[in-house]
């Protein structure tokens, strides 16, 4: 998926930790867990297979605000057939946008709404190949309408492996493929896609793309925009989207996540060139934090095993992101809080039942412990408009993806011929 | 020695993972065609029918239309409603949305309603399998995004004020014809005050709203300045 770079970077990087204790204790096998209970409506339940046997299960609904929200998501793979539940649910937590000309800012879930009469009906090329499903918008009176895209698209080569047999030498090269679930929703002239794309392998990205047209009234003075239309007299606004998700784990149905940075840092040299080390910081407490070389995170679970007995995990993959430090609340790239029902969006939380409870800040104020950790997720992208964005606007991205660790013991797709390879081979 | 055989197989794949591909995306449009290949993983999704409406949902689903009518007469109760206003000024609260609630056990379903009076937000929480209200919590200072009866009232509101030469103006600008009460589409999104505001730094604590109106004919009415007060009921331009 987009980051797919610096996953290998990592993946790399942490083998060196591999040894660490802590990461291989206990060796029982992966506790057998129960097919997914009935959780939704069938009308509201996403269950397809990709056509190297992996299955993603969910529910969907939209929310007024939030817009799409997937509950209950569980994994199964060929080698991996158990479906074990990945997340409790992830959605968008708010997208502020602020223009650089200081003058205008929106916050487009929390002031507008990403549901109800915002949320378009899917139409024309929306989900071209897919099946479009019906739900509720989120609306106040429930409006079913055709507001969901499920299709499975192709996402490129998934692996290649030349197994340099001496005599019969075999090449494994296999084409990937993503669930993917998107809506639409139309805040003022901008058009929003919720996307969130379910690889074949255990990966999940989810993104927020822009397109639509640019805001009509936001001409500004030549210091804060970008000449459009002839010559240098129009001058469209640059301006940020900031968006946020709520992720909420529940590894393998068993809850209690603990929290876990990884820095990797030069730390002398060896005999060819530079010795790393990797370090863990457990982070039992709410907090903010922010990106670094070679930092990463993930959400281990307590109990729950893969089958070489490793604590499964996902882990937090960021890539491009334009920082918003003009706000403190749009300036940490990754908060982590404890679950509570009234904190529902990560700036412009406004629930009565809590009312001091305004942004992320206000629910990690307290550095409660955590027992089951909410990640928000916040991606920046400061755009500065082109000739091109006219009209409709291509397409721009923003998002992050979420990286299984140890979630199976071995490639849950590992065709057949490499289904015994698992730890160090003996010659 | 082995190195050129390998990269032949490489070769085959690669192109009959292209041509797969090709005619996934190419649709009907693509001519010549080219002939399918036997055993190509074809990505595909159910398109299951969705049936009949729900009466009732299951886990986090979606408030069925059933649902909210019957969390709605549980919330709406006659403590709600005392000495309230709706967005039209009569007694009352205003319905402004509802939602299932994020980890509730069995189906709780949480209603917002906005009193004018007190210019209050007021959460209902309703526990529908136990048929009762579990909980009623308010608060000022918040504020949620507009029902369409709010937006349709914060037209209505312009329209009857003198800044509504604004919008004709811009509506004659638009299509070239004077506004006589030709059909508006508005939508609206909830404004709060800015530290340099003037004429609207009452919103945030009120409840306000900024409209987009379109015309019958897709125009686009730029009122970016125009500043509705639902709650003092007057009309304010941002300077």
């Amino acid at each position: 998926m987009g980051t797919g770079m610096s996953y290998r970077k990592a993946a790399a990087a942490v083998a060196v930790v591999l040894s660490v204790p802590s990461l291989v204790a206990g060796l029982s096998p992966a506790a057998a867990q129960a097919a997914p209970p009935v959780s939704c409506l069938s009308s509201a339940i996403v269950k397809e297979t990709l056509p190297n046997g992996t299955t993603w299960e969910m529910c969907w609904h939209m929310d007024g605000r939030a817009g799409l929200v997937l509950d209950k998501v569980y994994f199964s793979a060929k080698r991996s057939p158990t479906p074990t539940q990945v997340l409790a649910s992830i959605r968008l937590g708010q997208l502020n946008v602020p223009y650089d000309s200081g003058e205008t800012e929106f916050n487009d879930l929390t002031d507008y709404g990403f549901g109800d009469g915002n949320l378009q009906t899917l139409t024309g090329d929306d989900c071209k190949g897919g099946s479009v499903r019906t739900g509720s918008d989120g609306g106040p009176e429930g409006t079913r309408r055709a507001v969901l895209c499920v299709s499975a698209e192709p996402a490129g080569l998934a692996y290649r492996l030349n197994d340099g047999d001496p005599d019969t030498p075999k090449v494994y090269s296999k084409q990937g493929y993503d669930l993917v679930l998107r809506s639409i929703s139309k805040v003022g002239w901008y058009e929003y896609v919720s996307e969130y794309r379910f690889g074949d392998s255990g990966e999940i990205t989810a993104r927020l793309g822009a397109t639509g047209d640019l805001s009509p009234g936001d001409y500004v003075k030549a210091d804060d925009g970008w000449p459009i239309g002839k010559g240098a007299k129009d001058y469209a606004a640059m301006h940020y989207h900031n968006a946020f998700w709520r992720v909420d784990f529940n590894i393998g149905g068993a809850g209690n996540e603990k929290v876990e940075q990884y820095d990797t840092k030069v730390n002398g040299r060896g005999t060819m060139g530079a010795k790393l080390t990797t370090t863990k910081t457990a982070i039992a407490k709410e907090g903010t934090f922010t990106t670094a070389n070679r930092r990463w995170w993930r959400l281990v679970s307590s109990t729950s095993k893969n089958a070489d007995g490793h604590l499964r995990s996902y882990q937090l993959v960021t890539g491009a992101n334009d920082v918003y430090e003009a706000h403190p609340e749009t300036t940490p790239d990754v908060t982590f809080t404890q679950a509570n029902p009234c904190e529902k969006f990560a700036t412009g939380n406004a629930d009565p039942q809590c009312p001091a409870a305004k942004t992320i800040l206000d629910f990690a104020k307290n550095k409660e412990t955590m027992t089951d950790p909410i990640m928000w997720v916040r991606v920046g992208f400061h755009h500065v408009p082109r000739d091109e964005d006219q009209s409709p606007m291509p397409l721009h991205w923003q998002g992050f993806d979420l990286l299984p660790r140890d979630f199976t013991a071995i490639n849950p797709a590992a065709p057949d011929g490499r289904e015994n390879v698992d730890g160090q081979p003996t010659f | 020695m082995r190195y050129p055989k390998s990269g032949w197989v490489l070769g085959v794949a690669t192109v009959s993972a292209f041509l797969a591909f090709g005619v996934a995306s190419w649709d009907a449009n693509a001519a010549p065609s080219p002939k399918p290949t036997a055993a190509v993983e074809q990505p595909t999704v159910s398109h299951p029918d969705p049936g009949p409406a729900p009466s009732a949902g299951i886990g986090q689903d979606a408030l069925t239309g059933n649902e909210l009518a019957r969390a709605r007469t549980l919330a709406e109760t006659a403590t709600l409603k005392a000495g309230g206003k709706d967005v039209t000024g009569a007694a009352g609260v205003e319905y402004l949305s509802a939602g299932i609630a994020e980890d509730g056990a069995g189906r709780t379903a949480e209603l917002y309603y906005y009193d004018y009076h007190g210019n209050r937000l007021v959460k209902q929480v309703v526990d529908l399998a136990g048929g009762k209200l579990a909980g009623s919590y308010a608060a000022t200072g918040m504020q949620l995004p507009p029902s369409e009866r709010e937006v349709r009232t914060a037209l209505g509101l312009l329209l009857a004020n003198p800044l509504a030469a604004e919008l004709k103006n811009a509506y004659a600008k638009a299509t070239g014809q004077a506004y006589t009460g030709q059909e508006l589409t508005p939508t609206a999104h909830i404004y709060h005050a800015l530290p340099a505001d003037t004429g609207a730094s009452q919103c945030g604590r009120n409840r306000c709203l900024r409209l987009i109106v379109q015309t019958q004919d897709g125009h686009i009415l730029d009122l970016d300045k125009i500043i509705v007060d639902l709650s003092g009921r007057t009309v304010a331009r941002l300077t």
